[in-house]
């Protein structure tokens, strides 16, 4: 057996976990079943992440216990830095034949991107899913707005039309959108931060091992969503449980990533249409929007014998045939330059007009920055969007600043 | 020999999963350390930032401020619910089997549960509020009452066991001095008054040392329906251990905030012995 980790057959070579979503399932089988037939001498054992509140925590301790797979998919981009950091992960740099490849599937801002502080690369980008507004046409329509609304106050002025008190008790019942309120780090993700990259053309939070967004992007998003809930655009209540509320017709808009065209395709009630726009921003925002593109990357952990032949594998994975079946078999978007000039994409597209918008905002998207404690960068955030954004009780621009002051003081300290 | 061997099982389990790890956390919290990293010797780095630490002592606070709350709560809706038990009424057993029920449900269920209770838009007691003309509470999102409605929630789930406690204390009051207190023309309060609480006092004293306990260890309730928020107001010294250790993975500092917290339990249950031993 060549590899130290998990729980390998004793005939497999490697051992590779992909995530529990059942598309990547079936791609991640379909890729290793491939691979085997055609490396009978270096085969591969496949099977979903183990079961848990979250694959984080699952890596985490398959760390811990020292039962990493040799490969993983799915690792959250702004995570890497934290275990390549720790010297679980293979710098991939180092691997024959990666620098031609990361070259040739992804642009120079990605792989700006993905570098790591100490100059390695120890990911090889994977998937997006870039967020975008999606909105209920019947109900915009219904709005008769000149244009959909991409600017902070065209969103603000279109709420203002939509919100309504459907049952007349005295309080509003029906919402232009809806966020997360949670007070989870990883829910910035998804309001803040998205919009602060739509303000920013894709500014860090963190640069040179400093506090970034003490700007007009950050303070101008955080007095945005601040309006939203001053004036009941959107509902304070958690509604993850129960009715989807964009479904249930409660709300007109949401911040949300391709992955929703299927669920949607599948539980929409007759008649109910949709479509998608850039994230808003502010007035003064001039070219295209850039978006927060949630992205994931494949690593291979120290425990692996035999990287290149993980690299060899993974090139299989995430060549343009690769990339096709992935597209096919779970509608994600491979993080890969120039998706839609691709040739051999072409018919996917066409037959799947609903991902046309997000092909088109690949182009502009950022991931997240390498910082070690980027999590806790975003809860001391999240700290000061609660204050601020959800209970008004700050000024956007003190907000920011102490939480400028607080990323500071956590980066002076990890130095 | 043989006692040796019978003992065993029991040294062996306290070796492993009592005494290392409580040796291990202790040694840990002169450390910095992510799990997954070396460790780095930090001196009492941990224990100085521990002092400095505003969040932690609102968490000691917020968790003061439950118990405050939810040990009266308890004691006098148990007390209560134990004394109509323990008349002569109708369904007697369903009624305790009700009560009791709560206890024997998920804490992670109930607190789901009561969670969409308290939904401020769409939850079922502010429609109920609003039906009957009254306006919506912000059950959970208003840092004022999100710590008093988990207090409520937390009675609720745990009443049944006290119910139990007190009626088992209600039941062995001797017959004969509630006959010599009518004999003597006593009310129904002043037999309550100065036959039945002195008679109980061992139970309500174990009821609020197992409360104390229990809401120490206030984790699951903030943790699903609020996170710790608004504005901290439910962070709970439990959860805010727990997000260092597992959310940031600051391993020495939470161990050491985890010692620091048990000291403080250990000491308020040593004043509720020294209190109990007192009465006694």
């Amino acid at each position: 057996m060549a590899c130290s980790g998990g729980n390998k057959d004793r005939d497999s070579v490697l051992e590779y976990w992909s995530s529990n979503n059942i598309g990547e399932i079936t791609f991640s089988r379909e890729i290793v079943e491939a691979w085997n037939l055609k490396h009978p001498e270096s085969t591969l054992k496949f099977q979903p992440i183990p079961e848990g509140q979250s694959s984080e925590e699952i890596i985490l301790a398959a760390v811990v216990g020292k039962t990493t797979p040799d490969i993983y998919s799915n690792m959250w981009q702004g995570i890497v830095e934290f275990y390549a950091k720790a010297n679980v992960l293979v710098p991939l740099d180092t691997l024959a034949g990666f620098e031609d490849f990361v070259h040739d599937r992804c642009d120079s801002l990605t792989i700006r991107e993905i570098t790591s502080s100490d100059g390695h690369i120890y990911q090889f980008p994977w998937k997006i899913n870039p967020f975008m507004t999606i909105y209920n046409k019947k109900f915009l329509a219904e709005l008769n707005l000149d244009t959909l609304p991409n600017t902070y106050t065209e969103y603000l002025n279109a709420a203002e039309k939509f919100k309504k008190d459907l049952d007349g008790d005295g309080y509003v019942d029906q919402w232009f959108g809806n966020t997360s309120v949670r007070l989870v780090w990883y829910q910035r993700l998804f309001n803040f931060y998205t919009l602060y990259i739509a303000a920013s053309d894709g500014l860090p939070l963190i640069k040179n091992n400093r506090a970034f967004f003490n700007n007009e992007y950050a303070i101008e998003a955080f007095r945005f969503l601040q309006e939203i809930y001053k004036q009941s655009y959107f509902s304070k209540e958690d509604q993850t449980a129960g009715q989807d509320p964009f479904l249930a017709g409660k709300i007109a808009t949401k911040f949300t990533g391709p992955w929703e065209i299927e669920y949607l395709e599948r539980y929409k009630p007759e008649g109910f249409d949709y479509d998608y726009f850039p994230i808003p921003v502010p007035e003064d925002h001039q070219g295209p929007v850039y978006t927060y593109c949630d992205p994931k990357s494949i690593v291979i952990f120290n425990t692996c014998t035999e990287p290149q032949i993980a690299f060899e594998f993974i090139k299989t994975m995430v060549d343009k045939k690769g990339d096709l079946l992935f597209l096919q078999t779970t509608k994600q978007l491979p993080r890969r330059k120039g998706l839609d000039t691709i040739k051999a994409y072409e018919n996917f597209f066409n037959e799947n007009q609903r991902l046309q918008a997000f092909v088109e905002q690949a182009k502009y998207i950022r991931g997240m920055d390498n910082c070690e404690v980027i999590t806790e960068v975003l809860d001391i955030i999240t700290q000061e969007y609660e204050a601020c954004v959800l209970h008004d009780m700050k000024e956007p621009e003190k907000a920011i600043a102490d939480a400028e002051r607080a990323v500071n003081i956590l980066l002076g300290s990890q130095k | 020999m043989i006692s040796y061997f019978l003992v065993s099982p029991y040294l062996v389990h306290l070796i492993l999963f009592v005494s290392f790890p409580v040796i291990f956390s202790v040694v840990l919290t002169f450390h910095k350390w992510n799990i997954i990293s070396e460790m780095q010797y930090v001196g009492i780095d941990n224990y100085s930032r521990l002092f400095q630490d505003r969040l932690f002592w609102k968490s000691l606070v917020n968790t003061l401020t439950f118990l405050v709350v939810h040990i009266p709560l308890q004691i006098v809706i148990a007390l209560a619910l134990a004394y109509f038990l323990d008349q002569k009424i109708f369904c007697k057993g369903f009624f305790r089997a009700t009560f009791f029920l709560p206890v024997v449900i998920s804490g992670v269920v109930v607190t789901m549960i009561w969670k969409q209770l308290y939904g401020v838009d769409t939850g079922l007691i502010n429609k109920l509020l609003v039906s009957i003309g009254l306006g919506k509470v912000e059950w959970i999102i208003n840092k004022n009452i999100a710590m008093i409605s988990i207090a409520i929630m937390a009675t609720w789930k745990n009443v049944g066991l006290y119910v139990i406690l007190f009626l088992v204390g209600l039941q062995s009051v001797p017959q004969r001095y509630y006959e010599a207190a009518d004999v003597e023309g006593a009310s129904r309060w002043q037999k309550f008054r100065y036959i039945t609480l002195p008679a109980i006092n061992p139970t309500i004293f174990m009821v609020t040392i197992l409360s104390t306990i229990g809401g120490f260890n206030l984790f699951i309730e903030p943790y699903i329906m609020t996170g710790g928020g608004p504005l901290n107001s439910t962070l709970s010294a439990v959860l805010y251990i727990y997000k260092q250790a597992f959310e940031f993975y600051h391993m020495g500092y939470s161990a050491s905030l985890g010692l620091i917290f048990a000291f403080i339990i250990m000491m308020v249950v040593v004043i509720q012995k020294y209190m109990i031993e007192k009465d006694e």
